[in-house]
Formats: structure tokens, C-alpha cells, sequence
């Protein structure tokens, strides 16, 4: 993990017009945003590599609130310091709050109307669609990661990923899924089991 | 009369014990409903216009804001919904301090098994809601096959998206 205090890679105002675009270009919801940060930074500016992404956004999962404010905040910081954070947060939530005004504004009128309703039709499995890209992009390093240290680790990765998918769908809350999947790890990915394998196939 | 200290702290409440876009929902519609300064049809259409709007889902709060008390209902929503996450940073200087302890890396391995695993069941729960027709699932597997080439812009897919809705379901 990087730790490395870094000097700004970018100013507050750059970041506020990055943050603006990929509020306004995520209509549908976090999906959308979501995969558009992983675009930006990971792809086009090579700002945060894939780890760190991953490495971030599950630090995101241990605050309260929307994880996309918290990721959102350590992706200013990251990028431009204290003066990053709320260039990022302004630009991720003002536009996108005003233009939800003006919607709920409308909404009453067009809600009803069966043209907006074929079209959320439409959009709604595009998000999912968009969603699971997203959900596999998270899950690519991870099983890259255990793939190279052998069928065990792949294994178990595979298998804690079924488990918690199939917890959170059958209802358990993501709060305690959360923390089981971390005390998972550590008993599978911290033993010396795993040292053991590595240093016999060296 | 709506108290917007009261309102706010409300807001604020439901966010600091909540995790996600809509986990906030059911303390929100218990106190707003309670101090009758929102009805169920506040909740149902603000949930609706945050699935449209821009931005993360979790801005259906915002809708909320202004549907019950205007613009300044909506800018306090804002507010509250941004201070909460901040604790995120507190949460960094944890990690940092214990990220070099064996498990820890173990520890954060397993956490980032489990936030591939909430994408996979958002798009399996937001796919089966829009139904277990085949059209739908078809434009599912087109946004992603779209989105997997990189080439497209997410806006240009949500609109196609909107287009096809148009036209299958009108």
C-alpha cells in the first residue's frame, strides 16, 4: 500500500471539473459513477493504480454514510491534498444535487407519463449491466492476485466471493458481511500456511 | 412549521448510522413521518427521481430535502449526508498505523472480496427488479458488453439504454 505523502498531482479546481463530469455523465446512479472513477483515474490519468483503488474503496466500506462521498474524499486527498477534497466534493455533489432539484421539480408533472416510465424501463437494466462490469473490475486483481499464488488461494477466493454474494442476496446485512469476509481473510490469506507453499516453490 | 435545526440533525442521524445509498431510508421515513413533515408519497417519488438523477444513488436524499422543504430542505440534506463519510479519513490513519501487521493485509484481502460481492448482488437485485423479461436482460448484457469496450461513454450507453426503454415498453 502506498503511504507516501505525494505532492498534488493535480489543483483543486481541475479535480472540481473531473468530479463535476462524472457527476453529471452518471445518470442511473452510483453504477455509473462508480465504473467512470475507475476510467478516470485508474485508465486516463493513471493517477491510482487498480490496488489502490480496491485498497480505497474498502476502506470506504468502514465509514458511515454513501461510500461514494467517502471514496470520493480519499480520491481528492489523494490527488490534490486537503484543497483536493473539496474541490472533488463540490464538484461530485453541487451540480448533481441542483439538477436533482430541477427533476424533483418536474417529476410530478412527467412521472406518470407512459414515455418516462419505457424509458427507466431501459435504463434501469443498463445500470445493472454497467454494475457488474464494476463488480468485476473489483474481483479482477483479486483473483489475478490468487491465481498466481496457486489453486488454494483461487480457490478460497473464489469461494468467499460466492458465500458473501449469496449471504447479502439471502439478506444478511452488508454490515456483518463485511467484517466476516475480513476475518476470512485473515485466517486465509495471513497463515503460514501459504509461506510455507511459496517457499517450498522456490 | 418545519424546525430546520430538527430537520437537519434528522438527516444527520440517519446518515451517521447508515452504510450506502439507501441504508438511511428507514430512520428518515420513521422520524419525517413522525414529526409529519413528509407523507409516503415523499419517499416513494424521491427514491424514483434519485434513480434518475445524476450522481450516486444516495442522492435520493436531496429529492427528499427539496421535496418536503425547497431548496434550503435539499441544501441541508446535502450537508448532512456529506459530513458523516468524512470519518473515512479517521479510518485511513488506522490503516496506516496498523497496515504493517501480518493480518492486515489478509484483513483488507477478505473486505475486498466481499465489495466485489455487493457489486455482483447490485447488479443481480437491479436486474431481476427490472423484471425477468428477456428484453431487459438484453439491454443489461449490451450496456455491459458496451461498457467493456471502453470506447463508449457511459452517458451515450444510458441514453441508448433510455431509447430502447422507449421503444420496447411504450
Amino acid at each position: 500500500m502506498q503511504t507516501l505523502q505525494t505532492s498534488p498531482k493535480a489543483s483543486a479546481w481541475r479535480i472540481f471539473w473531473i468530479f463535476t463530469s462524472i457527476g453529471l455523465q452518471s445518470f442511473g446512479g452510483g453504477a455509473s459513477t462508480t465504473l467512470l472513477m475507475q476510467r478516470y483515474f485508474i485508465d486516463k490519468y493513471q493517477w491510482i493504480t487498480i490496488d489502490d483503488f480496491a485498497y480505497l474503496w474498502s476502506l470506504c466500506q468502514l465509514a458511515p454514510g454513501i461510500n461514494l462521498v467517502g471514496f470520493t474524499i480519499l480520491v481528492g486527498k489523494r490527488v490534490g491534498g486537503i484543497a483536493g477534497i473539496f474541490g472533488a466534493l463540490i464538484g461530485l455533489m453541487v451540480p448533481s444535487s441542483l439538477i436533482t432539484c430541477l427533476l424533483a421539480a418536474g417529476f410530478k408533472e412527467v412521472q406518470h407519463l407512459p414515455v418516462t416510465q419505457a424509458v427507466e424501463k431501459g435504463v434501469i437494466p443498463a445500470t445493472a449491466g454497467i454494475m457488474l462490469l464494476v463488480g468485476l473490475n473489483f474481483a479482477f486483481p483479486q483473483v489475478k492476485k490468487a491465481h498466481t499464488e496457486g489453486l488454494l488461494p483461487l480457490a478460497i477466493t473464489v469461494v468467499i466471493i460466492l458465500l458473501a454474494t449469496v449471504a447479502i442476496l439471502a439478506g444478511v446485512p452488508v454490515i456483518i458481511v463485511l467484517p466476516a469476509g475480513g476475518i476470512l481473510g485473515i485466517f486465509c490469506f495471513t497463515r503460514p500456511l501459504f509461506l510455507a507453499r511459496k517457499d517450498r516453490a522456490q | 412549521m418545519i424546525n430546520p435545526i430538527l430537520y437537519f440533525l434528522l438527516f444527520l442521524k440517519a446518515t451517521v448510522f447508515s452504510s450506502g445509498g439507501f441504508s438511511n431510508l428507514p430512520s428518515l421515513h420513521q422520524d419525517l413521518i413522525a414529526e409529519g413533515w413528509a407523507n409516503e408519497a415523499d419517499f416513494t417519488d424521491s427514491i424514483a427521481i434519485g434513480q434518475v438523477s445524476p450522481g450516486p444513488n444516495g442522492l435520493w436524499v436531496i429529492s427528499l430535502g427539496y421535496l418536503t422543504f425547497g431548496y434550503l430542505g435539499a441544501g441541508l440534506a446535502l450537508v448532512a449526508i456529506t459530513i458523516p463519510p468524512f470519518f473515512v479519513l479517521v479510518v485511513q490513519r488506522i490503516f496506516k498505523r496498523i497496515e504493517h501487521q501480518r493480518w492486515v493485509a489478509g484483513l483488507l484481502r477478505g473486505i475486498s472480496l466481499v465489495v466485489a460481492s455487493t457489486s455482483l448482488t447490485i447488479f443481480w437485485l437491479t436486474g431481476a427488479r427490472a423484471g425477468s423479461d428477456w428484453r431487459s436482460w438484453l439491454i443489461c448484457a449490451g450496456a455491459f458488453a458496451l461498457s467493456l469496450t471502453k470506447r463508449v461513454n457511459i452517458l451515450v450507453i444510458l441514453v441508448l439504454a433510455g431509447i430502447a426503454g422507449y421503444f420496447i415498453y411504450r
